[in-house]
């Protein structure tokens, strides 16, 4: 590296990591933020168990039937805390209930224990008293729910039997009356079949593989916006003139920015990705993990090193384009403001893609939408790491082709710029952009 | 002895505007040549392109012999420019800046170093060099930049309004400096102001610019003598009422 190179590498990472904005908006933030915000939701999900391991339930038996009885024997062996109320109407009812902390009341009325011994519907009420607006509240309703379910379940089960009994049928399953269907999904890979549902591997692929991308893209923003900023604020500050009056030349000033950038540029990823990590374990590390126990590898999923050699090229071209189109934008404006601005709309065509192809396939686009994907080359960014994990190396190679002659003619826009006068006098004038002209 | 400076017939224009037409001057080695004229006269653009930021639409510039669109990377070797409205960076310390600078002109970390120091004393900040230089006042912005143009010894600098936002006691350093450093290293400045003292003070002669031509030109004294007036400030009126 020629040591003019190293010099302006050098000035552009102290520039850009002494500015606040990029410290603490891009590299301090997200390793402080997103665990804090992590910590926040843990908390408040923790207090929200806590609750509800405390919550009781009042029950109104209007009925007082053996049936009711058997109802509340069930939830007293299921650890619900219950709370008779005896009322006369449902008025009186809740009133109980509010003198009592429990917050959700069983109403069993008159005629249930009737109904479900003639073989007819039993019809309970439940009553959820709203306090709060959260979480909490909506649990609340979900564990009688969860409790009226279990038992429901076990109550058909005892009906199918009383009626194979009153039959005669003997050797029939309750469970397979209840529930005569049962599906076992397996999963076909490159011509194997594996033993797990198409969901799970799904899953295991949303967060190992097109999580990759979605960073790659995220990478690409960050240094969009900081490679802006480094052309930007040499127009604002007033420095780009003299700058381009020095014994160095032009083409390694714009290696030096793209450089720099890109160095910054990772250590907002880095920083972005470690804060991710802490906001996820903390924020949901009380959510048990099916998708952790597939092995990617086992399935043929996963990157060999050429793979990864392949996936790494990818990045790199899809970074350099982003940061020279970011570069040469930037020019067109003599603010910080005016060039992020400009950059956050071109980075939309970069995050699209990788948004779509998130949920669904090129291929099942309309035409005129598959066109205008397939010519950004951005969309080959994000089709070439999902096609690396499907050992689809042609797609890879394609797909870092196309990124390339993309790159090497923004390179060249980029070069034209910066060897001309125009990186000076290049302005943007929002006058030409208006439709409402003022006629001379 | 090649000329230091060396334009001929420049014409440059921004789409319909005529920001220079048919610019003559030649500017001598260890002179200091000064640019007087009104407010869009083409002073800056003339500056511009002796110092490779912009490039003529016809006609020619040497730099002691170098033509500048020919050949802008060897004519950078050689200059030092100081635009008029000109900034440090503000996230590096004073010393960090008269470093950046020196290191594209010197290769040795020892050299360099003479630079910086020999920057700090024409800068005159003393121990505020190592604060970052976005809390500088105008003033001492100037300086510095003042400071960088002269401290990597160039053979011709070229300055845009070198004493602009200077007070007085700042501004007289700085021209003594220049004047100093002209005389020392036998060097050659281009330089602009609206200044009518300080160009008589520095300059050995001036041409008065008006709508991007060369209207007069001399020595100061010359000039005066020529348009019967007693200093440059009439010598500028008088220029321009007879145009």
């Amino acid at each position: 590296m020629s040591s003019s190179l190293r010099t302006i590498i050098l000035k552009e990472l102290k520039e850009l990591l002494r500015d606040p904005k990029i410290l603490i908006g891009m590299v301090l933030m997200p390793v402080l933020i997103l665990p804090v915000m992590g910590g926040g939701i843990s908390l408040s999900q923790k207090a929200v168990e806590k609750e509800l391991a405390q919550a009781s339930m009042g029950v109104w038996d209007r009925d007082g039937s053996s049936a009711s009885s058997t109802l509340i024997g069930f939830l007293l062996s299921a650890n619900q805390t219950v709370i008779p109320i005896s009322a006369a109407d449902e008025a009186e009812a809740i009133e109980g209930l509010l003198e009592t902390n429990a917050t959700v009341l069983l109403e069993i009325p008159e005629g249930y224990g009737a109904n479900v011994s003639r073989g007819e519907r039993g019809v309970l009420h439940v009553y959820a008293v709203l306090k709060s607006i959260g979480i909490a509240e909506v649990s609340r309703g979900g564990i009688i729910e969860g409790v009226v379910n279990a038992y429901r379940y076990k109550l058909s089960l005892e009906k199918i039997w009383e009626l194979l009994q009153q039959a005669g049928v003997t050797g029939v399953d309750p469970t397979a009356v209840y529930s005569p269907l049962s599906v076992e999904y397996s999963s076909v890979i490159k011509g194997n079949i594996i033993d797990i549902p198409p969901q799970s591997i799904f899953g295991v692929m949303m967060s190992q593989g097109i999580m990759l991308p979605m960073m790659t893209m995220m990478l690409l923003s960050f240094a969009m916006q900081i490679a802006a900023t480094s052309i930007a604020v040499e127009k604002e500050e007033k420095t780009l003139e003299t700058l381009m009056t020095l014994p160095v030349g032009r083409l390694t000033i714009l290696a030096g920015k793209l450089a720099g950038s890109t160095l910054v540029a990772v250590a907002g990823a880095v920083a972005y990705i470690i804060g991710f990590g802490f906001y996820m374990t903390t924020a949901f590390g009380f959510v048990p993990s099916e998708m952790m126990n597939v092995d990617l590898s086992s399935l043929g999923l996963a990157m060999g090193p050429e793979g990864l050699l392949l996936l790494g090229v990818t990045m790199f071209v899809t970074l350099v384009s982003g940061l020279a189109l970011a570069l040469s934008v930037a020019v067109f404006t003599d603010s910080v403001r005016g060039a992020q601005s400009l950059v956050g709309v071109m980075i939309m065509p970069v995050i699209i893609p990788s948004l779509i192809l998130m949920f669904t396939d090129l291929k099942m686009l309309p035409l005129p939408v598959q066109v205008v994907l397939y010519a950004l080359p951005y969309t080959h960014s994000a089709l070439a790491s999902k096609a690396v994990f499907m050992g689809d190396y042609l797609t890879v190679l394609r797909s870092i082709l196309y990124i390339t002659a993309f790159t090497l003619v923004i390179l060249y826009v980029a070069a034209k710029i910066f060897s001309s006068e125009r990186v000076i006098t290049a302005r943007i004038r929002p006058r030409r952009l208006s439709l409402f002209r003022r006629r001379r | 002895m090649v000329p230091a400076i060396e334009a001929e017939r420049l014409v440059k224009r921004f789409g319909e505007i005529l920001a220079l037409d048919d610019l003559n001057f030649a500017v001598e080695e260890g002179e200091i040549y000064g640019l007087i004229g009104p407010n869009g006269a083409g002073k800056t653009t003339a500056l511009r392109i002796v110092g490779t930021v912009i490039k003529p639409t016809s006609g020619t510039v040497r730099v002691f012999g170098v033509d500048v669109v020919e050949d802008p990377s060897k004519v950078r070797e050689m200059i030092s420019y100081l635009p008029e409205e000109a900034g440090a960076y503000r996230n590096l310390s004073g010393l960090e800046y008269l470093r950046f600078m020196g290191s594209f002109y010197r290769r040795e970390g020892r050299d360099v170093e003479e630079m910086v120091e020999e920057g700090a004393r024409i800068s005159g900040l003393e121990e505020r060099l190592k604060d970052k230089v976005k809390g500088y006042s105008k003033g001492m912005n100037r300086r510095i930049l003042v400071a960088r143009v002269l401290t990597v010894k160039p053979r011709l600098a070229i300055m845009d309004e070198p004493t602009a936002g200077l007070d007085v006691v700042h501004a007289l350093h700085i021209r003594r400096t220049i004047r100093e450093y002209v005389e020392k290293h036998r060097a050659s400045v281009l330089l602009s102001s609206h200044n009518m003292l300080e160009v008589e003070f520095l300059c050995d002669r001036v041409a008065l610019i008006n709508k991007g031509r060369i209207i007069g030109e001399g020595s100061p004294e010359e000039l005066k003598a020529r348009y019967g007036a007693e200093n440059l400030e009439e010598v500028f009126v008088e220029a321009m009422r007879v145009v």
